[in-house]
C-alpha cells in the first residue's frame, strides 16, 4: 500500500488533526474582541494625512533598506560564488579543494537568520540605518554564493574545455564559456532574493530596527488598528507591484521560472539588462544617500556594558533537550501546515472562480506579515507557545509555498486536468488528479526546502515565548548574557546545517525519478 | 458494457432518436468564426467521420461535442434533450461522452489501474477516489478492459512513465472503454502513427464503436474511411458536405483540400 502522487501532497495536511485538538486548549478567548476590531479595521483603514505620511516614510526606509541589503548580497553572493566554485579553482589552480574550504565557511553565516545578525550589529554599532542593510546582506550574500556556485558546477563545461586546449587563459575562458548561461539564470534568482529582502527589511523593522515594521508593531500593540491597516495595505500594494514586475521582466527575458517543471529558453533581452543593472547603479546610491547609510559608523563600535565572566556552568544547565526538542516541533507544525494547507484551500475553492481570488488575497497577506505580527495578534486569543508560534510561522510560508503552488500549477497537467473534466469528473477531483499528480515531487522538494527555511526562521517567533531556542535566544539578547548567547547561536547553527543536510536529501530523493523520463531534476540550485 | 453485462441504465432512445446533435452552432474567433452556424446529428451505432485541412475547425467542433467548450450561438442537444446548465448534471452527460486525446493525457505518474479508474471519477464520490490513490481498485474491471486491447493484466499496477509509445495508446482506449461511453470522440487520433500502427488503432476504434455506441473521429487522411458510415466535410468552420461515406466523390475532396498542401 504505497500513496500515489497526488496524496503525498495532501498528507503534510494531516498536521491539522492535532493542531485543531490542541486549540481549544492553548485559547484563552479573552480577546476575540479585539481580534474582531481588528479585523474590522481592515475595511476602514486611517486615511489621517498625518498617519499617511509617517507610514509611507517608514515604507521609503523599509524599500531602501531592502533594495540596499539586496544590492549587497548580491555583490557579496557573486564574489564569494565564483570564489568557491570547483570548475573555476579546478581551472585556474588545477584543485578543487579550495572551493570545497570556502563552502564550508559561508555556511555558518548562512545558518544565522538575518534577524540574529541584525540584533548582533545593534549591540556592537547602535541603531543606524546601515545595521538593517549589512544584516540582511550577510546571510543572503552567504546565501546567493552557495546557489551561484551551485549553478556554475551544474554548467555543462564542454565550452570551457574547448576553449581552454586553444590555449585560452582561464579567466578569460571561464567568463566566454560560463558566463552567458550563468547570467539569466543569476538574474531570475537575484529577481526573488529581491523579494525576500523587501519580507526582512519589513521584519527587521519589527524588531525596532528601522522603517515600516516598527510602526506596524507599534500600532498593533496600541490597538490602533486603522492605522495598522494603512501601513498593511500599503506595503501589500508595494509588495503586489513588485512581485507583478518582477514577473513581467522574468517572462519578457525569458527567464527560468523558480518551482521550473519546464526549463524555458534563455533570455536574448542583453542590452535590457544592462540598461536595467546601470539604472539601478545611480539608484542605490541615492537610496543610500537618502537614508543616511554610513559605512564608515559600522567601524566605530560602542562600549558594550561590562560582560561578567562566563558562566559556562549555568550555560550547560540550560534545558537544551527542551528547547531544541520545541525548536523543531515548531519548525516541524509550521512547515506541515503551511505545505499541507496550500494545496488543501487550492482544492477547496477549486469549483469557485472567486474563491481563488479569495486565497491569492489571503496568500498575499501571508506573505506580508511578518510573523512577529501574527503572533502577537494570536496573543490577543491563544496562550504563548509552540503552537502560537507555529501558527503564525505557517500562515507566512503557507503565502509564500502558495503562491509558488499555483504558479506551477498553471502551467503543469492543465491537459490532464481537462480530459478528467471532459469525461464528466468535478472540478476538485480533476485539480487533484490532474494536476497534483505532476507536481507533488517538485512541490515537496520545495517543501523540504522550505522546512529548513523555517528552522532558521523560528527565531523571529521567539518573542511570543516558550518556543525553544529563539525564545532563549532573544532573551539571552537582552540581558547580554554573552556566553548563553554563543552557545545559542552555535547551537542554531549547528541544527540548521544539520536541517540543511536533511532537507538537501529529502529533495534529492524527491526528484530522483524512477524511470527516467518524468521531470528533470533542474533547478536545484535556484529555490533557495 | 465492454466487461460483459450490458449498460446498467436502460437505453433511453430508440436508435432512430439522435445521441448528439448540433443545432446552427457557430463559434467565434479572433478574424473568422472557428465554426459557422454547423449542424450535424449522429445516431447511436453511427460511425462518422470528419475531413477538412487544418484549422477547419475539427477540433472546436470536438470541443463543443465534449462540452469544453460552450458555443456562441447555436444548441447542443444529447439524447434528444437541451445540454444541461447545472454543473452536475452536465458532468452526468458529459460522463458518457468519452474522448481519445491525440496526445493521450494519461497521467504518468499513476498507475495503469489508477488511470484506468481515473475515468470512473465523475461517477465516485470522494472516499473512492482518495482509495484509488491507495490501493487497487475494481481489479477485475480493470484487467478485462486490457485484455479486450490484447493488453498484458500484469500492466495494472505499472507506472503510465514506464510503458511502451504503443502500450500507452492502449490503454488511453481502455481508460475509454472503462469510461462506458456512449460516444466516442477521436481527434486525429491517427496522426502521428506509423501507418501500421494507425491502420490497427483505427480497426479498433471502429470495432469498440459497436451499436449502441456512436463514433465521431476527425481525420487527416481520406484513405481509411472504409470503416465509416457517414463523412462530413469541414472547411474554414463551415459545413460542406454530410453524406455516406460510400457516396463520396475524389472531386468532391480535391474541392476540400483546395490551397492547402494536404491531401
Amino acid at each position: 500500500m504505497r500513496p500515489a502522487a497526488p496524496l503525498w501532497v495532501l498528507l503534510p495536511a494531516l498536521v491539522l488533526v492535532p493542531v485543531l485538538a490542541l486549540l481549544p486548549g492553548i485559547s484563552h478567548g479573552g480577546g476575540w474582541e479585539l481580534v474582531g476590531q481588528f479585523a474590522a479595521a481592515a475595511l476602514r483603514p486611517s486615511l489621517d494625512p498625518l498617519v499617511l505620511g509617517s507610514v509611507l516614510g517608514g515604507l521609503a526606509v523599509t524599500a531602501g533598506i531592502a533594495l540596499l541589503g539586496w544590492a549587497g548580497s548580491l555583490a557579496l553572493g557573486l564574489v564569494l560564488g565564483i570564489a568557491s566554485s570547483r570548475v573555476v579553482w579546478r581551472s585556474c589552480c588545477g584543485s578543487a579543494a579550495p572551493a570545497g574550504w570556502i563552502r564550508r565557511l559561508l555556511a555558518l553565516p548562512r545558518s544565522i537568520h538575518e534577524l540574529l545578525w541584525g540584533l548582533l550589529l545593534l549591540q556592537l554599532v547602535g541603531l543606524q540605518p546601515a545595521v538593517a542593510v549589512v544584516a540582511i546582506a550577510i546571510p543572503f550574500g552567504a546565501l546567493v554564493a552557495r546557489v551561484v556556485s551551485d549553478l556554475l558546477d551544474a554548467l555543462p563545461t564542454a565550452n570551457l574545455e574547448a576553449l581552454r586546449c586553444g590555449g585560452a587563459p582561464a579567466p578569460a575562458a571561464l567568463l566566454t564559456a560560463l558566463g552567458p548561461p550563468l547570467l539569466p539564470q543569476v538574474i531570475s534568482y537575484s529577481g526573488y532574493r529581491l523579494e525576500c529582502a523587501l519580507r526582512s527589511a519589513t521584519l527587521l523593522g519589527v524588531f525596532g530596527l528601522g522603517g515600516l515594521g516598527t510602526e506596524l508593531r507599534l500600532t498593533l500593540q496600541s490597538l490602533a488598528f486603522p492605522e495598522l491597516w494603512t501601513g498593511l495595505w500599503l506595503l501589500l500594494a508595494v509588495m503586489l507591484l513588485l512581485e507583478a514586475l518582477l514577473g513581467w521582466l522574468r517572462r519578457r527575458w525569458a527567464m527560468p521560472a523558480r518551482l521550473g517543471l519546464r526549463q524555458r529558453a534563455v533570455g536574448r533581452q542583453g542590452r535590457e539588462m544592462v540598461a536595467a543593472g546601470l539604472v539601478l547603479l545611480p539608484l542605490l546610491g541615492a537610496v543610500a544617500w537618502g537614508l543616511e547609510v554610513r559605512p564608515a559608523a559600522l567601524l566605530q563600535w560602542q562600549g558594550l556594558p561590562p560582560l561578567g565572566p562566563a558562566d559556562w556552568g549555568a550555560v550547560a544547565a540550560l534545558p537544551w533537550p527542551l528547547l531544541i526538542g520545541n525548536t523543531l516541533l515548531l519548525t516541524l507544525t509550521a512547515a506541515a501546515l503551511a505545505v499541507g494547507l496550500a494545496p488543501l484551500l487550492l482544492l477547496l475553492v477549486q469549483p469557485w472562480p472567486a474563491g481563488g481570488w479569495l486565497v491569492r488575497g489571503l496568500w498575499a497577506l501571508g506573505r506580508l506579515w511578518p510573523p512577529p505580527l501574527t503572533a502577537l495578534l494570536l496573543l490577543f486569543v491563544l496562550q504563548p507557545g509552540v503552537l502560537t508560534g507555529a501558527l503564525a510561522l505557517g500562515f507566512h510560508n503557507l503565502g509564500i509555498l502558495g503562491r509558488l503552488l499555483l504558479e506551477a500549477s498553471e502551467t503543469s497537467g492543465v491537459a490532464e486536468q481537462q480530459a478528467l473534466g471532459a469525461a464528466g469528473t468535478g472540478p476538485r477531483l480533476a485539480l487533484l488528479y490532474g494536476r497534483f499528480s505532476g507536481l507533488a515531487r517538485p512541490y515537496l522538494a520545495y517543501g523540504a526546502y522550505r522546512a529548513d527555511v523555517i528552522l532558521r526562521e523560528s527565531v523571529v517567533v521567539g518573542l511570543v515565548g516558550a518556543t525553544g531556542l529563539g525564545s532563549q535566544l532573544l532573551e539571552a539578547l537582552s540581558s547580554f548574557a554573552g556566553d548563553q548567547l554563543l552557545a545559542l547561536v552555535l547551537a542554531y547553527a549547528l541544527l540548521t546545517l544539520l536541517g540543511e543536510d536533511l532537507s538537501d536529501r529529502a529533495r534529492l530523493w524527491l526528484l530522483e525519478t524512477p524511470h527516467g523520463d518524468g521531470h528533470p531534476q533542474e533547478a536545484g540550485g535556484t529555490w533557495r | 458494457m465492454e466487461s460483459g453485462g450490458p449498460a446498467k441504465e436502460p437505453p433511453r432512445t430508440s436508435p432512430l432518436t439522435s445521441l448528439l446533435t448540433l443545432q446552427d452552432i457557430t463559434v467565434r474567433g479572433r478574424s473568422q468564426p472557428r465554426l459557422d452556424r454547423v449542424s450535424l446529428q449522429l445516431k447511436p451505432g453511427e460511425r462518422l467521420a470528419l475531413l477538412g485541412p487544418s484549422g477547419a475547425g475539427k477540433s472546436t467542433l470536438l470541443a463543443v461535442a465534449n462540452g469544453l467548450l460552450e458555443p456562441d450561438q447555436g444548441q447542443v442537444l444529447w439524447q434528444g434533450e437541451p445540454r444541461a446548465r447545472g454543473a452536475r448534471a452536465r458532468r452526468r452527460q458529459q460522463a458518457r461522452i468519452g474522448t481519445l486525446w491525440q496526445d493521450l493525457r494519461l497521467i504518468e505518474e499513476l498507475t495503469v489501474q489508477q488511470n484506468l479508474n481515473a475515468a470512473r471519477l465523475a461517477a465516485w464520490g470522494w472516499p473512492r477516489a482518495l482509495l484509488n490513490l491507495l490501493l487497487p481498485l475494481d481489479t477485475s474491471a480493470c484487467a478485462a478492459v486490457l485484455q479486450r486491447l490484447d493488453l498484458d493484466p500484469a500492466l495494472l499496477n505499472q507506472p503510465v512513465s514506464a510503458l511502451s509509445g504503443g502500450q500507452r495508446q492502449r490503454v488511453a482506449l481502455a481508460r475509454l472503454l472503462r469510461q462506458e461511453p456512449l460516444l466516442l470522440l477521436a481527434d486525429e487520433p491517427l496522426a502521428s502513427l506509423d501507418p501500421r500502427l494507425a491502420a490497427d488503432l483505427l480497426t479498433l476504434l471502429l470495432e469498440l464503436a459497436s451499436p449502441p455506441r456512436a463514433l465521431l473521429l476527425s481525420l487527416h487522411r481520406p484513405d481509411l474511411l472504409a470503416g465509416f458510415d457517414r463523412v462530413v466535410g469541414l472547411r474554414a468552420g463551415r459545413l460542406v458536405f454530410d453524406q455516406p461515406s460510400t457516396s463520396l466523390h475524389p472531386a468532391q475532396l480535391e474541392e476540400l483540400y483546395a490551397g492547402s498542401e494536404e491531401p
